[in-house]
């Protein structure tokens, strides 16, 4: 087969951004059609949310490019005859980056297809890289922001919800079961009378039917979970000193007969997401007296703080390395402090709509 | 007395002080947003160290572990109420205090 002229076969390139995902199969067939019926170039892009994942993230490139492995079978077998006609190239990207939002995983495949002459983006309509974190819509608003062409896969995709909670669910609700029944007991005192045992099957029961949903949002892995319990213990004990050490310093000023306080509205870009990690950090953030989590937008902190000290503690990303070792792993704590990466500002005015400098 | 009973009033003591400290804060403090700073304070360490005090005269029964339990929902609650005041204060567009204005 002759050599197409490379710009038409550059224009007409599909890039498909890969991760797991039940319709990825589909996906991969559409976008093969399509392919086909242009240049056939198509590119099987995977972005690796590095340290989002943190302490999986050497399996998470492993797993990825496993999937675009697979990726490539599905589409040899999809093009049939015409395989011969299909360029294909897999890519893993972002791995030595943090990817943390949607505008994050839009600038790592944007990059890709600049510096590759694609412009048409063919997405999964499950794609879902970051978890639970809802990101398609806004990473197909930014990708075509970045002047790229961007359509959905027309697959059918409701089969597998029911099916997939069914499975997840009856974990969680084993787990949320088996958690509140030992509460349960530990609150009428471990008599293990039987009636303690009926009315604690009962009520353990009520609230994992009614809650096992919405308890655990993430898909549950019990290795992860026992590894962050763990690292929760190691966790606790420092957020305790950190805690102690700043309600002398803010006792100080309080009783202090001029009371120095500068209050100063901070924002923090920190490096944590998902609903757990922030909720956590946050949390951490307003324990500790002199800092307190006013809003909190993405990983856009606003925090309130009374006094110069507790926003050097916050610059200098302590907390913020400690949650990121909870949830993500010993390698990912070792993270340049917010100060370091330039992800924190004093506002002037809490009503200011960032974007300026003060 | 023993040496637990001086750990207790030691215990108590400071629980107490931190709690004076959160009062004294907010009846001091200018605005909404600092003097929610305080009040963190009466909840952690105050708090805190009066359970200790508290699970150290109980001695090791089902009783501690119930005070323990009281302590983790404290530090998940305060934080979460403290923010919802903060957050209400921003939303009305609440200026915060400084002492240079």
């Amino acid at each position: 087969m002759p050599e197409e002229p490379p710009d038409q076969a550059v224009d007409e390139a599909i890039l498909v951004p890969v991760g797991e995902s039940v319709t990825l199969r589909n996906t991969v067939a559409y976008a093969v059609r399509e392919a086909l019926a242009a240049s056939g170039e198509i590119h099987f892009v995977a972005p690796l949310a590095s340290s989002a994942i943190g302490d999986v993230s050497a399996d998470g490139k492993a797993e990825l490019e496993e999937l675009l492995e697979r990726a490539t079978v599905w589409a040899e077998e999809d093009a049939g005859d015409e395989a011969a006609d299909l360029r294909i190239e897999t890519a893993v990207v972002g791995a030595d980056e943090y990817l943390f939002g949607p505008d994050d995983y839009a600038r790592v495949l944007t990059d890709y297809a600049r510096s590759h002459g694609v412009e048409r983006v063919v997405v999964d309509p499950e794609y879902s890289p970051g978890g639970n974190v809802p990101l398609l819509r806004p990473l197909q608003v930014a990708l075509v922001e970045a002047g790229l062409t961007v359509e959905e896969a027309p697959v059918d995709r409701p089969t597998r919800r029911g099916q997939l909670l069914r499975r997840g669910g009856l974990l969680q609700f084993a787990t949320l079961f088996g958690v509140s029944f030992l509460f349960y007991q530990l609150l009428s005192g471990f008599t293990l009378s039987g009636f303690d045992l009926v009315t604690g099957v009962v009520s353990a029961t009520v609230v994992a039917a009614l809650l096992h949903r919405i308890a655990f949002s993430d898909r549950m892995r019990l290795g992860v979970i026992a590894k962050r319990l763990v690292r929760l213990a190691i966790f606790v004990p420092y957020l305790v000193y950190e805690i102690v050490v700043s309600n002398l310093l803010v006792a100080y000023v309080v009783l202090h007969p001029k009371m120095p306080i500068e209050p100063r509205t901070v924002e923090v870009r920190s490096a944590v997401w998902g609903g757990m990690p922030v909720t956590t950090l946050a949390n951490s953030i307003t324990l500790t007296p002199g800092t307190l989590t006013v809003r909190v937008r993405g990983q856009d902190f606003m925090v309130h703080s009374l006094i110069p000290a507790a926003r050097e503690g916050l610059f200098d990303g302590s907390l913020e390395r400690a949650v990121r070792f909870v949830f993500y792993g010993r390698d990912a704590a070792g993270i340049s402090t917010p100060r370091e990466r330039d992800d924190c500002r004093i506002l002037d005015t809490v009503t200011e709509n960032g974007g300026e400098e003060d | 007395m023993t040496p637990t009973e001086i750990a207790v009033i030691i215990f108590l003591g400071g629980g107490l002080f931190f709690t004076l400290v959160a009062a004294v804060g907010v009846i001091r403090l200018p605005d909404i947003y600092s003097r929610a700073h305080t009040a963190s304070q009466a909840d952690t360490l105050g708090a805190g160290l009066t359970l200790v005090a508290v699970a150290l005269t109980l001695g090791l029964e089902i009783s501690t572990l119930k005070t323990v339990l009281l302590l983790v929902f404290i530090f998940i609650t305060n934080p979460t109420a403290a923010h919802a005041v903060a957050r209400a204060a921003h939303e009305q567009d609440i200026e915060p205090w400084r002492e240079d204005r």
